[in-house]
């Protein structure tokens, strides 16, 4: 990652390191320009269409696809760690029920993080020995965050259900249907991993210091709570929400376009073309809400989209992945609060995998400030 | 767009002419050389070593004020003797928010006291941000950047951590008469503290406030520019201050000073070190040539309460090693840094080595609110790029465990 080859130098950038190309990685390669993106050299919409979660990650940490034995030891990995440290559920009833559900989901992983085996051990086989914990726990300890804003007790995990399904089952209490754990787990698998955005970014540094893996993570989510970055899927649903109908969403866009407003979930830094990953769970989004006599929503965002593009398209600005995932979750029973969470649950996957690759080298991320003061 | 040269000694981090962006610098490992904000609440001169608050040395604030009055400068920019009214009213609101919701104080009793501190602080905040603000607030909390509660969170919260980890009651009120440094010392050793103490941590606190966009405050300026809450800035700010190479490194001094038994070992240790091919806790940083000026302001510190203490021994050890060190390392660059001498200072005001980082966390905390706030006014969502290097486009097998 950063630093890995003789950085290129110098460089011209803008403020918020934008353009700036902060170093290597394999982990996955984004054209914004043609939209392409790949996962350690796999299109998102092969993984999205032929994998699962469970290989996904398995693929962004490690390199490789795993194969049938690999795959299987995995498995055992990621269920392993689905009991997650009763004190981090405990610290619910310590933080008030109008609390923002990322701060009371936050509280509990700084509680589970002064439960975990090895706290202070950082070296690299430590580490290695992290990401199946944590994303089996934050998996129960979000589904418990989402449980709580219901009011109900956190239910136990169920084995014959992979990560998805098991997500599922735990936030809403209810048995999941086949169609959607596949519609869940290609919407995981699609945000796996994005490069060095914000929050990936923030992850690097925390684990540039020497700190576990647990505390980039945690830094990573901070990231990924602000408005600008994973609450996005949220905002746009709420943008979504109350459109009646294509040709209400078509007027409706019209108007704010007229009064130059901004549309969350549209326009992306590193997109100037549509979004891969939106491609990639189209066909998905289509037929789930097709099925679910959702149709009608579907042709309101398709109309509310068309009308943006239409009219920012040429600027560069499309719909991007925040723009879909919630119209997926909302019938899947989460509530728009909680819509960040499946987010954060899957894009943790790449930041981990960004770590694991950067700490070999390790030198310490401190860019300069310069000083314009008296 | 303007071009630097960052990376050359010539560099002083520093312009008169307001910076015009984009920016062309140099990039090396770590993304040093790179510009990633500008300000003007503090300045490292790499030339000199002397690092400055809003235009004034912090050698020179460490003998006129108080910690919670540098906090002032440095998040408002006004001095602290200017307008006494407003700053008698950031201080209330400073001491004020020592004064933790009950449910944070079980929250950090129910947690075992042996739990590494700043992993405590870390939740701690955590539950706070949570009481502090609510779903239907204005996630990005720009108003608690204004109100800075928060350095006084994290001084009440450290105090409560430091009483916990004594066995000693969670709870205790703050009174508003007494100074955060003063209800620090006195949860860490369970007597009021002197005076002199009070104003050697008020001292280490204000070296420590601010240093740039270290890891921490970098950290905290990523989170912040995607407009998170400010309480998840400080606990990813909190996560990097953590590590062994941040706030961790006076532990690593402590126990480094623990082993030279004997002053007169310290060149036998110092050698035993390097051939182990280690480094020697406390020497070398990236943003120094030359000994930290800091360092040497808090080895006449140590040499005084060393006294005060009657612990002449540590002075001893702490002396012999800087010189034997310095020695060994000043013709490879490493010269002695500011933790060198405060982890023996924390030690000898009572602090076990494990709470250091919390406390620096009050102090770095000022800093943090500080650059941060500065930067919510300017920066955009904080988003690099990186080039792609691993396997080319390949298609997923259609059999097998994959699918």
């Amino acid at each position: 990652m950063i630093g890995s080859v003789a950085p290129p130098s110098p460089q011209t950038y803008d403020r918020g390191l934008a353009d700036l190309i902060a170093g290597d990685t394999a982990v996955s390669h984004i054209d914004g320009v043609a939209g392409r993106l790949l996962f350690r050299g796999y299109p998102v919409e092969d993984l999205v269409a032929a994998s699962s979660f469970e290989s996904t990650s398995y693929l962004i940490l490690r390199g490789e696809l795993p194969d049938a034995k690999q795959a299987r030891s995995w498995d055992i990995e990621l269920r392993r760690w689905r009991l997650p440290p009763q004190a981090a559920f405990d610290a619910l009833s310590r933080v008030p029920r109008n609390a923002h559900p990322l701060a009371q989901y936050r509280t509990m992983l700084t509680v589970a993080a002064c439960h975990i085996p090895d706290p202070e051990r950082t070296d690299l086989d430590a580490q290695w020995r992290r990401p199946a914990r944590i994303l089996s726990w934050t998996a129960a300890l979000a589904a418990a965050a989402i449980r709580h804003l219901g009011g109900h007790e956190p239910v136990a995990p169920r084995d014959d259900l992979g990560f998805a399904g098991n997500f599922l089952f735990q936030a809403l209490g209810t048995s999941p249907s086949d169609d959607e754990v596949r519609v869940f787990d290609a919407s995981l698998i699609a945000q796996a991993e994005h490069g060095l955005h914000a929050a990936a970014l923030a992850a690097l540094v925390v684990a540039s210091t020497g700190a576990d893996l647990g505390s980039a993570v945690l830094a990573g989510l901070g990231a990924l709570s602000g408005a600008r970055h994973g609450g996005a899927n949220q905002l746009s649903f709420e943008m979504l929400d109350p459109l009646e109908g294509p040709s209400q969403a078509r007027t409706w866009a019209r108007r704010r376009l007229a009064a130059g407003h901004r549309f969350p979930g549209f326009g992306h830094r590193v997109y100037h073309c549509p979004d891969p990953r939106v491609r990639a769970l189209e066909p998905f989004a289509e037929r789930f809400l097709t099925n679910r006599g959702l149709g009608h929503r579907w042709r309101t965002y398709l109309a509310l989209r068309d009308e943006i593009e239409a009219a920012l398209g040429p600027k560069g600005v499309f719909a991007n992945i925040d723009s879909m995932t919630g119209l997926l979750y909302h019938p899947l029973g989460l509530p728009p609060s909680a819509m960040p969470i499946p987010f954060c649950l899957a894009i943790q996957t790449g930041w981990m995998a960004h770590c694991l690759e950067y700490l070999p080298d390790g030198t310490m991320i401190e860019p300069g400030c310069v000083y314009v003061g008296p | 767009m303007t071009a630097f040269e960052t990376l050359s000694p010539a560099f002083h981090w520093h312009t008169d002419q307001p910076l015009e962006w984009p920016v062309s610098t140099d990039v090396g490992r770590g993304l040093s050389g790179v510009i990633a904000a500008t300000t003007r609440v503090m300045w490292l001169d790499p030339a000199s070593g002397s690092l400055g608050y809003r235009g004034r040395p912090v050698e020179d604030l460490a003998s006129r004020w108080s910690f919670e009055e540098v906090a002032y400068l440095l998040i408002t920019g006004l001095a602290p003797d200017a307008d006494r009214t407003t700053f008698q009213a950031f201080q209330h609101g400073l001491r004020a928010g020592r004064d933790l919701p009950r449910d944070v104080v079980f929250l950090i009793e129910e947690l075992d006291p042996r739990t590494h501190p700043t992993r405590l602080l870390r939740a701690g905040i955590s539950a706070l941000g949570c009481h502090e603000l609510s779903e239907d607030d204005d996630i990005s909390g720009s108003r608690h950047w204004r109100d800075l509660r928060i350095v006084g969170q994290v001084a009440g919260l450290v105090a409560a951590i430091a009483r916990h980890r004594a066995g000693r009651p969670v709870t205790a009120t703050a009174s508003s008469d007494t100074s955060l440094a003063h209800d620090v010392l006195e949860a860490i050793g369970g007597t009021p503290p002197s005076a002199a103490d009070v104003r050697l941590l008020d001292l280490l606190w204000v070296f420590y406030a601010a240093h740039g966009l270290d890891a921490p405050t970098f950290t905290s300026m990523i989170v912040a520019s995607c407009l998170a809450d400010p309480y998840y800035a400080m606990v990813a700010g909190l996560s990097a201050l953590r590590g062994p190479r941040q706030g961790g490194a006076t532990e690593a001094v402590w126990e480094q000073l623990e082993r030279l038994a004997e002053p007169d070992r310290a060149e036998a240790l110092v050698d035993e070190i390097i051939s182990a091919g280690g480094a020697v806790a406390g020497f070398g940083h990236r943003a120094y040539r030359m000994a930290d000026p800091r360092a040497v302001v808090l080895r006449r510190e140590l040499a005084s309460i060393a006294r005060r203490r009657g612990r002449p021994d540590v002075f001893a050890r702490a002396r012999s090693l800087e010189t034997a060190a310095t020695t060994a390392l000043a013709g490879r660059g490493a010269h002695v840094n500011i933790n060198f001498y405060a982890a023996p200072i924390f030690a000898l005001l009572g602090a076990d080595a494990a709470l250091d980082p919390c406390l620096v966390a009050v102090a770095r905390a000022a800093g943090m609110v500080a650059l941060v706030r500065e930067a919510m006014d300017v920066t955009r969502l904080v988003r690099p790029l990186s080039r792609y290097v691993g396997p080319e486009e390949r298609r997923v097998p259609h059999s097998g465990s994959t699918t």
